[in-house]
């Protein structure tokens, strides 16, 4: 059924953001619609370390939360709810929002899933049916320097299992390592009733989920045309989209900050993409390279021009592996000579570990508050650092030893007592972190077997 | 020869996949898209991060909203996963692009 009008608020721009702007966009956004997204490339490793210790975690806690605040409002507006939360552990995720929905008081609520993402037990039988996984970054790698330190293997899918889904009257919809963009081209296909051939509308609604993933940072957030020009950062306002069956707008609830402009969206615009006029989804390939954004009024911005291309046969599959350990340390230093003092405690520290033989991958040595950030690309005149206030000196190691990355740990706090004067040592010792090695690659969409799942809460 | 901030001319945000930065860069006044097109080329701005960036450097032109989208490979040393340095994402990749020195006369 061709819907006249379709609103879709982005409510998470990641796993650990604020909830506050979903919230509000569920009371005041007038919503059909949102979608939270969770996942960014780092998170699934995460969350599969997470359930390898507790067979029950391996999702996004935070949605739970977030739905325990809006679960009964969404379901009364009818408002769907879409996220790819589950993480690597889909149906523990269903579980906990289908308790929050009966303490929330909520019935009648159906609760869509989508399973097959998580190919990490499937790996032996793509091996043996000769998939080589070529590494997309790095062609010249060779895989089975890392085929036994596996931990994760996920491919990122598109809209149809989410859609399948929405078919079957969901209220709210959980996905694994669906991508960001396809949970909001879901639901607008549904609504437009958009074929898999409309390539320039499914391109517009994945660029309606481009837009909107990130949350905040298509609304003001992280906005380096004027900063200052953000009204009320405190109060945030997520970006909606507004779709008919020819348009794309971008526009914000009421009442609340933030701010919706050519410059703000066009910012989101080409975050993270590579090629614009080839912007490789599961779905569609989307041209933005001609796009243009009008500011119509007050916070409304319309997006035109974005074209697609039929979607790409493979799937990008993300293999987490084991890569080796990493330290971080700090120890600072105030006026006089500060940046000086630093530098001398890290000739002691690297001169003491010289003499144990330490062996490591990478070593990073890095002054807070001079060039941590912009490294050799920050300004180092004389000048500067002679008469620095204070500073604080970073040394950071990587290796695939453990034990070779733990011998800088001891090496910190000694230098309180033992090196230049004033040294101030915080944070406690430092940990050792496991580190993951990404390794990206393509799969036949054959390959994969995804399943749409329905769970009533009554 | 006066020199200039590019962060003057043009306002910009970083992101990360995998291993590989993009920077995309607008003209903050579209009236200097032309200039910035002629000066900010993908060699200058791998020549500016110098041994930050260990791939090729490719520049994307989008003439409708006046920018660019510059992709650089192997740039965040080794990507958020492995990397060790302070800012493994490369958010502030955006920032380090705006101190490039520009001649205005160029």
């Amino acid at each position: 059924m061709a819907k006249k009008r379709f609103r879709i608020g982005g409510g998470q721009g990641f796993w650990g953001d604020s909830n506050d702007a979903a919230i509000h966009m569920i009371r005041n956004g007038e919503l059909d619609c949102m979608a939270c997204d969770y996942l960014a490339e780092l998170t699934m490793s995460i969350l599969q370390k997470q359930k390898n210790k507790n067979p029950k975690a391996g999702y996004a806690r935070d949605f739970i939360e977030l739905f325990q605040h809006v679960g009964k409002e969404a379901r009364e507006k009818n408002i769907q709810i879409i996220t790819n939360a589950g993480g690597v552990n889909v149906k523990g995720a269903v579980d906990a929002i289908c308790e929050s929905a009966k303490k929330q008081g909520i019935r009648d609520l159906r609760v869509g899933y989508v399973l097959g993402d998580d190919l990490t037990e499937r790996l032996p039988e793509l091996i043996a049916a000769g998939l080589d996984f070529k590494n997309m970054d790095d062609p010249d790698k060779d895989f089975s320097d890392i085929s036994q330190s596996i931990f994760n293997v996920n491919v990122y899918y598109g809209h149809e299992p989410i859609a399948q889904c929405l078919e079957e009257g969901a209220d709210v919809v959980v996905c694994g390592r669906a991508t960001d963009s396809a949970l909001f081209l879901a639901p607008l296909k549904k609504a437009f009733g958009w074929a898999d051939t409309d390539f320039d509308d499914l391109a517009r609604g994945i660029v309606t989920g481009h837009l909107l993933e990130c949350g905040g940072q298509a609304a003001g957030g992280n906005f380096d045309f004027d900063w200052r020009s953000v009204p009320d950062m405190d109060r945030l306002g997520f970006p909606i989209a507004e779709l008919s069956s020819d348009s794309l707008v971008i526009t914000k609830a009421p009442d609340c900050g933030g701010l919706i402009s050519e410059r703000t969206l066009k910012e989101q615009l080409l975050y993270e993409i590579h090629d614009p006029a080839n912007y490789i989804t599961p779905d569609v390939i989307a041209d933005v390279g001609h796009v243009t954004l009008d500011e119509i009024g007050e916070n409304r911005v319309r997006v035109s021009g974005v074209r697609g291309k039929r979607r790409p046969d493979t799937l990008k599959l993300c293999i987490g592996y084991h890569a080796g350990y990493k330290v971080e340390t700090y120890l600072s230093y105030a006026w006089p000579d500060a940046y000086e003092k630093a530098v001398c405690a890290a000739d002691i520290i690297m001169r003491k570990l010289r003499r144990q033989d330490f062996l490591a991958e990478d070593v990073r040595i890095d002054f807070l508050g001079l060039n941590a950030l912009h490294m050799r690309v920050a300004d180092m005149n004389p000048r500067l650092l002679e008469d620095m206030n204070e500073v604080v000196l970073r040394i950071a190691v990587r290796s695939t030893d453990r034990s070779e990355a733990a011998k800088i740990i001891p090496e910190i706090a000694p230098l309180q007592l033992n090196g230049p004067p004033g040294a101030s040592f915080f944070g406690g010792r430092a940990q050792i972190r496991d580190l993951i090695g990404l390794w990206p690659t393509l799969i036949p969409r054959e390959a994969i077997r995804l399943t749409s799942q329905i769970r009533e809460v009554r | 020869m006066a020199e200039i901030y590019l962060k003057e001319l043009a306002h910009a945000r970083s992101g990360d996949k995998g291993d590989t930065s993009n920077i995309c860069v607008f003209a903050r006044n579209p009236a200097d898209y032309d200039f910035l097109k002629r000066v900010l080329t993908a060699e200058r701005v791998k020549e500016h991060f110098g041994d930050i960036v260990k791939g090729s450097v490719v520049r994307y032109e989008v003439e409708s909203l006046g920018g660019f989208n510059f992709v650089l490979q192997h740039a965040l040393g080794g990507g958020a996963t492995l990397s060790i340095r302070l800012d493994t994402l490369g958010k502030s990749m955006a920032s380090a692009l705006m101190r490039m020195k520009i001649a205005q006369d160029e």
